[in-house]
């Protein structure tokens, strides 16, 4: 099979269910006895098998083999739920991460050494498996009566679905209940159960199956299912036509018996009582017990479906590449629409003014589609962070309780993925600095457990994420030493310095407030790399803190990084951009108001003392032929954060839509350079990095 | 694509060739993406003296390299004949401000000496030139796009 027009879709689903392995084990860990989580993570070590085993990476499928064998038991109650286990298989996936992660970037699979775990693997399966056969054979009886109905138990038929059924018999269709059994040995079952479906969509009208068909789809069952059907054909001819299908071993044609199913099974009945079969699964073992198959899985299915409904959605994967250059060909039309706006207005073209309105509420719409369709929630970045915070949490000895707010929150990809480092960072050092040890805590008077945050929400137009602890806060004297130890700030300096600012210390350079170098953080290159990072983003990061009460690290982004509000300006003969986001107010003065302290030029406005810089001298603008009107000063006051400063420029021009564009290998890293823009009427502009300025 | 060695097609290579002051120089033509007229440049502030600023090609923003600064030569004032080639070496575009394109040339392999000597220790320049093609008593310099790009790494 040629597999590498599918590896990146194997690399991505592997990683996908990888990922909910994770999350099931962490929430397995914390409830033992839901089955439900249980069958789900099964359900995802199964798939991950048949996947990789389809790829031809035998070695993950057979470490994922073994754990579905560990994990199977557990489902079947042959083995009890323990921390030891779940460490055993939360090692195990680590492996198979780290196998993907190398099949990923083209090496082999076998560089992760197996063995071990596998032997672990075995040795908890075989230590318990003694009881196996027991409950193994006296499961065929117990399914009978079920089959016998006409349909299996717990299969939900809603009113709409009987008036359908109801409706068919009277027009001399007869609707049948199909169950299918398909091949243990096969890899592609959804495809299998994508064609028993088109077959019997051929003979008559499919009314429901049980999993949906979306979970069919995305091989969310295991080696059966249950549709419902109403057909002109007889059920024999439905049987044969499945039949036909490769690796299907098993069909069931049952004709439903309309009066018989309400009573049987009613829509509310049924959800208790697939929770009880599921509670005692050890009465239905796999093999035997088809039909208490769909029941449990059904109540499965629902319980994740009111949980995580608003996923659910029709979606489609698309190479971000593609999205890349659709942004880039609707910034080229905005730009094209401003130029033709500035045309529409020379040469005052009222129609042109008009169709250009409409042309712009067209423009706007479509740029923030696809502005939405960049959009990606945060859960992508936090959901890696709990499983983390767990392993650091014992390997600290601590005891941590992590809480994720606002998951939803939604940021442009380019900044979802530069994210994940700081916030990564920041939890690290909330665990290993900010929260106590949990003796500490109780001589503190504070429960052992501690409270780490971890908080996405919109602000305007921005999105705020928090990381917050109540731990013991950082002690604004200790960051003043150290900071005068490192020497760099003067005693006096520190001293003048409110707590408040003290603290900010800690995001220079080459600062470390851990007064053990441990291996979680303090290696003194931690937050000053999570402001240049967060920097660089066009965000912003804060900290507030209160001695025992714990700290708050904020950090502030831009919803979007590729199209934003400019005022754009004029120094001699050049254009420049600043983004309006970081612009507090622009102020007319005349050279009297520009003072000198310590020769430095600064302005006061409403008694506020700001620094001005002269954009002219930083970026060395030639001088053009425009003889600069000296009486009338422009200047921009723009704020890093809590900083100020007064940007003198020659004139104002106006605000304005811009899309970033990268200037480009060639000239990258150039300081006070956010990037260009191209202008309405095909120039290019620089755009400020107004933090560069500061 | 990543090697900008002329491509010997029978022994033939093909070039750009155009004008830099009075000194005739060439591109492999694989690497030519397109030739633009003149327009406005705009100037990048704390970017490298040879780099004469960025244009607008189409939507996105490039970089346009002053030749005859880059090659040591003396600066002359724009003409109407004027362009800007566009090349390409490593996915990376990059305009070269030249004083006229002159034409398409085809250059047999025999005729590029790409002696080092010829060129070696009196010119600053000489590390951007890959050979230099004799065509009719005529000489077109070839250049080495990728050190003049500035892509080598000693930048």
């Amino acid at each position: 099979m040629e597999t590498n027009q599918y590896m990146e879709m194997f690399l991505d689903e592997s990683r996908e269910h990888l990922q909910s392995l994770n999350d099931g084990l962490l929430s397995l860990e914390n409830d033992p006895e839901d089955l439900s989580v249980l069958n789900e993570i099964f359900r995802n070590a199964h798939t991950l098998k048949g996947m990789s085993a389809t790829m031809g990476y035998t070695k993950t499928a057979e470490l994922t083999h073994d754990m579905e064998n560990l994990l199977d038991m557990l489902r079947k109650e042959q083995l009890k739920v323990s921390s030891e286990i779940i460490d055993v298989i939360f090692k195990c996936v680590d492996s198979l991460q780290e196998m993907v992660e190398n099949i990923g970037n083209g090496e082999s699979e076998d560089l992760v050494d197996v063995s071990d775990l596998v032997r672990m693997v075995n040795a908890i399966a075989k230590g318990e498996s003694v009881q196996q056969e027991g409950p193994e054979a006296s499961g065929g009886a117990a399914a009978a009566p079920a089959a016998a109905s006409g349909m299996p138990e717990g299969c939900e038929l809603n009113d709409t679905d009987m008036l359908v059924i109801k409706e068919a018999k009277n027009s001399g269709l007869i609707p049948y209940w199909v169950h299918v059994e398909i091949a243990d040995t096969c890899l592609l079952k959804s495809a299998r159960s994508y064609m028993v479906m088109n077959v019997l969509d051929e003979l008559g009208d499919v009314i429901k199956s049980i999993p949906p068909a979306q979970d069919l789809e995305q091989e969310k069952f295991d080696h059966s299912f249950d549709v419902c059907l109403v057909t002109d054909a007889d059920a024999k001819k439905v049987e044969e036509g499945v039949t036909a299908i490769s690796e299907i071993c098993g069909v069931k044609v049952t004709e439903i018996n309309l009066e018989e199913a309400p009573k049987e099974a009613p829509a509310p009945v049924a959800a208790p009582k697939p929770a009880a079969q599921a509670a005692a699964p050890a009465a239905a073992p796999k093999a035997a017990a088809p039909a208490a198959k769909p029941a449990a899985k059904a109540s499965a299915n629902n319980a994740k479906h009111d949980k995580k409904a608003h996923v659910a959605g029709q979606s489609v994967r698309v190479d971000i590449e593609k999205l890349d250059t659709l942004m880039n060909l609707v910034g080229e039309l905005v730009t094209n629409k401003v130029r033709l706006e500035q045309i529409g207005m020379t040469h005052r073209l009222t129609e042109l003014t008009e169709t250009l309105e409409q042309m712009d509420r067209v423009t706007t719409d479509l740029q923030s589609v696809v502005m939405k369709v960049r959009m990606v929630p945060v859960s992508q970045v936090f959901n890696r962070f709990p499983r983390m915070v767990r392993d650091l949490a014992k390997e600290l000895n601590k005891d941590i309780n992590l809480t994720i707010e606002g998951e939803d929150t939604e940021l442009d990809r380019t900044v979802i993925d530069e994210i994940g480092d700081p916030l990564m960072h920041l939890l690290r050092n909330s665990l290993d600095h900010g929260v106590e040890h949990p003796d500490e805590r109780e001589a503190k008077g504070k429960p052992r457990t501690g409270e780490v945050g971890l908080i996405a929400r919109h602000e305007g137009n921005n999105v705020v994420i928090m990381v917050t602890d109540d731990g013991s806060g950082i002690n604004a004297d200790k960051i003043r030493n150290k900071a005068v130890e490192k020497g760099m700030i003067s005693r006096d300096e520190a001293d003048a310095l409110p707590d408040a600012d003290a603290v900010r210390l800690i995001f220079l350079p080459g600062f470390s407030t851990a007064e053990q170098i441990t291996d979680v953080s303090g290696r003194g290159v931690g937050m000053d790399v999570v402001r240049s990072k967060i920097e660089s983003l066009g965000g912003h990061v804060d900290v507030e803190t209160k001695i025992d009460e714990g700290s708050v690290f904020k950090i502030k982004l831009p919803l979007t990084l590729a199209i934003i509000q400019a005022m754009l300006v004029k120094v001699q003969d050049e254009m420049y951009a600043i983004p309006l986001g970081s612009i507090d107010s622009t102020i007319n003065i005349t050279p009297d108001d520009i003072k000198t302290v310590q020769n430095k030029e600064v302005i006061v406005i409403r008694g506020q003392i700001i620094p001005i810089t002269r954009l002219n001298e930083v970026l060395s603008v030639p001088r053009g032929k425009e003889a600069t009107d000296e009486d009338d000063i422009f200047v921009v006051v723009v704020h890093v954060g809590d900083h100020k400063i007064g940007i003198v420029v020659d004139n104002l021009i106006g605000q304005q839509e811009i899309v970033i564009k990268t200037l480009g290998k060639l000239l990258s890293g150039l300081k006070m350079l956010a990037g260009a823009t191209i202008l309405g009427d095909g120039h290019v502009a620089m755009i400020l990095d107004v933090s560069a300025l500061m | 694509m990543a090697k900008e060695d002329q491509v010997v097609a029978d022994g033939e290579v093909q070039v750009v060739a155009f004008k830099l002051r009075n000194e005739e120089y060439g591109f492999s033509i694989l690497n030519v993406q397109e030739i633009k007229n003149l327009s406005d440049i705009t100037r990048v502030p704390f970017a490298p003296d040879f780099i004469k600023g960025v244009v607008n090609l189409r939507g996105s923003v490039l970089p346009v390299i002053d030749l005859k600064k880059r090659l040591g030569l003396e600066d002359t004032p724009y003409t109407a004949n004027t362009r800007i080639v566009i090349v390409q070496y490593d996915e990376v575009y990059v305009g070269m401000l030249v004083d006229a394109v002159t034409e398409v040339r085809t250059i047999n392999a025999d005729d590029i000496d790409t002696t080092r000597a010829i060129t070696a220790g009196n010119d600053a320049g000489s590390k951007f030139i890959s050979g230099i093609g004799k065509v009719d008593g005529r000489l077109i310099i070839q250049l080495n796009i990728s050190e003049i790009m500035g892509l080598s790494g000693e930048e």
